[in-house]
């Protein structure tokens, strides 16, 4: 699972049931859900329970995982229960559970499997004609020109750079952008957030996921009658859909025909004109539900993903003496570079500055963290730093983070504080589980208070020792 | 200042498990799916292990797969399917090996746009059916009254050089110079690549492949060199070589009481992959009957002679001029039978007189002794 599902997962995790009983009627979204979002044990569990004729009992599932893993099968199991995957029912007159796939998400997934039924959940190609087919290389090049417009909105006007790399984003990108706090208005200025830097670091998929969970929330808000499962399941069906093919707009629902305009402006999928019978997704739409690493085939004629294009390439040199190298033309990654290096000269292929304390603390300053930086830096290391590792001078990272907690020496953990226990024994259960389920941060044991980051999972054994008390 | 620990300074673990490659062997020997179509028809079959090919396709973004079949006098790919020789000289690439490398390449045949399946799996499907189709109408009968039994040594080799060369393929390449490196200090770039797990799935259905002992062997010893399981599920028959290949390289072994419920059975216990398998309790076989076949006959032996040069084993002592099968080297196996053993006791004797006379404890004085011994009793 990487990065950039967790946080769709996230955003899944506190759906309602009702919500996701509705999800799991297509296919395409319980599979998408299924490969990329679900932890791998998960996978294993739910595959092993697919076909199985009749509920797992706890007992057997003990019996399958290894003990030393018991925490990891805590964790998947709890995930599929929030997800409503998998519904667990107490079998009478024995402690036993019983494990079984809920009904809507194992038929949706043997349909997937199988490929049976009739919903026509992964995309109805558009019938061929004689027009011409749009390249994947237009494609690419139109994703990435509205994607890097995108990012250079929010980072260029920041650091004080004028022009555009791709053209003029819309209205609404704008208005999405500063209700997901990626942006504020300062003083008539547009300035990047906290937020909005994170956004900016992470890698491409990473951030249309980020952006589209901004965009539910959005059409949620304005009440435009746009139902959530709809954006939802038609996100997941893009993620399926086959990079330079059309498909037809005649199956979409109101809902899905009206987020096209919206999804056409991200260059996520592509219109050749407004109102038009047919629609291609970019490779930002099929990298939806795959991990960018994914990209990396086998097949080394392949083109890369726009924006991560030069990740994979990779541009920067940091030597230990702090001066660091960018080989790039790219507006773009000047202007995320001059947000925490001082840059001083530029070439036509190379940009080059230092990275200094004033530099790093400014970064901080506005909100960048030293890690985000140093991934940042590692992530788009030139081959020929890769070749040591770790691939940035172990000195710049330790003093990227030096220079960082010059500003802030306290650091904060969001939680919940359990005092006031009954008994010795009921502390030490809840200290034994917190720090199984690894969510204890900190613990004092001469007071028996706890702290914990999470206490949903807590709270079944809370109310288990209220029970035994009474 | 703990923060500032250089343990923390690499953190770059890839969070995902590593992709993986499943190579799945089918053993489509019509003789013995005939036996089975009582309970487990093979079109049947073949569908269950669609599926599974499809979930395993599911369970990870990068995962891929190949299918073998293992027929009565070939093995071939089924999927990938190889490219045709025409086909080849167009694409100019004239490294002679091109014919299993062809995981990109669509089948020649269109793939029907079907709004109910996922791409990927119909690609996939649709290249499978297609090959087995007509795998099974170039089989004659001719073929079959020859043999009865199937070709597992050569897709095990097909297998394992498809791995090879698909790991090679994945592991990411940087560009052309760095190869070089990478070669250079292979030991440090080895560590940064995310490695391609693979393992390799044979469903057997035909027993007796003691005739195949010697290529089934050495590529289980191949298998074991290059850390891939070799898992077997078997529906019908008995060998002892399977057994073998699953122990010898940490597979899984499964022999199902009901061939019905493959599905099940594919999807529990061989679905998991090497990074599930480190929290799973896996099925292996019980206890492993680690005999032998012998090189000359092709049976498999209890007790057999074996060369001393080439460790070749032989059911029977009277081999063609003495001469050892394998190497070639004399073998004075009858020698060593006729003589008695009438001069160990003098040798004794004098070893022990040596011995008085010397050091006693001396190695090299007593090892005549000790293999004189149990020729005594």
């Amino acid at each position: 699972m990487s990065a950039s599902s967790s946080q769709a997962l996230e955003y899944l995790e506190q759906l309602p049931l009702q919500t996701h009983k509705k999800l799991y009627e297509q296919p395409s979204t319980v599979l998408a859900i299924f490969r990329c979002m679900l932890p791998h044990l998960a996978k294993s569990i739910v595959m092993a329970l697919l076909y199985i004729p009749q509920p797992l009992s706890s007992f057997d599932l003990d019996a399958w995982f290894r003990p030393s893993a018991s925490r990891l099968k805590k964790d998947s199991l709890y995930i599929l229960e929030k997800l409503h995957i998998v519904e667990a029912k107490p079998r009478d007159t024995s402690r036993f559970t019983d494990y079984s796939l809920a009904p809507g998400f194992s038929k949706s997934l043997r349909q997937a499997l199988e490929g049976s039924g009739r919903h026509g959940s992964f995309g109805v190609p558009a019938p061929p004609t004689e027009k011409r087919k749009v390249t994947i290389q237009e494609l690419d090049d139109y994703a990435q020109g509205q994607w890097e417009s995108l990012l250079f909105y929010m980072v260029g006007s920041t650091v004080g750079f004028h022009g555009s790399v791709g053209g003029d984003i819309g209205e609404g990108t704008k208005k999405l952008l500063q209700g997901g706090g990626f942006v504020a208005k300062n003083h008539g200025k547009i300035g990047i957030t906290r937020t909005g830097f994170m956004f900016v670091l992470q890698d491409t998929n990473a951030q249309v996921w980020s952006l589209l969970i901004e965009y539910l929330k959005y059409v949620d808000n304005l009440g435009l009658g746009m139902s959530e499962t709809d954006v939802l399941s038609f996100l997941f069906m893009l993620g399926s859909l086959e990079l330079g093919q059309d498909y037809s707009t005649s199956t979409l629902s109101p809902t899905q025909t009206q987020m096209l305009d919206d999804l056409t402006a991200f260059g996520i999928v592509y219109m050749s004109h407004k109102g038009a019978k047919t629609f291609y997704p970019t490779r930002l739409a099929v990298t939806l539900t795959s991990d960018s690493g994914a990209l990396s085939t086998t097949n080394p004629n392949e083109v890369v993903a726009p924006g991560t294009g030069a990740t994979k390439k990779g541009f920067i040199i940091v030597e230990t003496n702090y001066r660091l190298y960018a080989y790039t033309n790219s507006l773009l990654q000047i202007a995320v570079l001059s947000l925490f290096t001082k840059l001083t000269t530029r070439f036509p292929n190379l940009v080059s500055g230092k990275l200094t304390r004033a530099s790093i603390a400014r970064a901080v300053q506005t909100g960048i963290s030293a890690s985000q930086i140093i991934s940042y830096l590692d992530a788009h290391a030139h081959p020929q730093m890769q070749k040591a590792v770790p691939f940035i001078p172990p000195t710049v990272t330790d003093q990227i983070r030096l220079w960082e907690l010059e500003g802030e020496r306290v650091e904060t953990t969001n939680g919940y504080m359990l005092k006031e226990f009954q008994s010795e024994k009921d502390y030490r259960e809840i200290v034994k589980y917190a720090e199984d389920l690894g969510v204890l941060v900190w613990r004092g044991d001469a007071e028996k208070k706890l702290f914990v980051d999470r206490i949903e999972q807590l709270q079944d054994v809370l109310k288990r020792q209220a029970a035994r008390r009474r | 200042m703990n923060a500032i620990d250089g343990t923390d300074r690499h953190t770059k673990v890839d969070e995902g498990p590593p992709p993986s490659l499943l190579t799945i062997v089918l053993d489509t020997n019509p003789h013995a799916w005939a036996h089975l179509s009582s309970s487990l028809p093979l079109s049947t079959a073949l569908a269950n292990i669609l599926i599974f090919v499809n979930a395993h396709l599911a369970s990870g973004n990068a995962n891929c797969v190949a299918v073998i079949a293992a027929h009565s006098q070939k093995a071939c790919f089924l999927y990938p399917a190889p490219t045709h020789v025409s086909k080849r000289r167009e694409n100019g690439t004239a490294n002679g090996d091109v014919e299993m490398g062809g995981t990109s390449d669509r089948p020649p045949h269109s793939i029907p746009d079907n709004p109910n399946k996922y791409r990927p799996f119909s690609t996939v499907e649709t290249a499978i059916v297609n090959s087995f189709t007509k795998l099974m109408e170039e089989t004659h009968e001719v073929d079959l009254a020859s043999t009865p039994t199937t070709m597992i040594g050569g897709a095990l080799s097909l297998a394992l050089s498809f791995i090879a060369k698909t790991t090679l393929l994945h592991a990411p390449v940087t560009s052309r110079a760095d190869d070089m490196m990478a070669l250079a200090d292979s030991e440090t770039t080895q560590a940064q690549r995310v490695p391609l797990t693979s393992r390799i799935l044979i469903v057997s259905v035909s027993g007796d492949l003691a005739n195949q002992y010697i290529p089934v062997m050495n590529s289980i010893f191949a298998a074991q060199r290059k850390r891939i399981p070799i898992d077997i599920l078997k529906l019908a028959g008995d060998t002892v070589l399977l057994q073998q290949a699953s122990d010898a390289t940490g597979g899984i072994y499964m022999k199902p009481e009901n061939p019905g419920g493959l599905l099940q059975y594919l999807m529990m216990a061989f679905l998991p992959d090497a990074t599930a398998r480190t929290h799973l309790v896996m099925p292996s076989a019980g206890g492993v009957d680690f005999r032998a076949a012998c090189f000359c006959h092709r049976k498999v032996v209890d007790i057999g002679y074996v060369c001393s040069v080439c460790l070749s084993i032989f059911c029977t002592s009277q081999i063609q001029g003495n001469l050892c099968q394998t190497c070639g080297s004399y073998l004075s196996l009858r020698s060593a039978q006729m003589n008695p053993p009438a001069l160990i006791p003098k040798k004794k004797k004098k070893k022990r007189r040596v011995g008085q006379g010397t050091d006693s404890a001396t190695p090299g004085g007593s090892t005549p002794v000790g293999s004189g011994t149990p020729m005594h009793s």
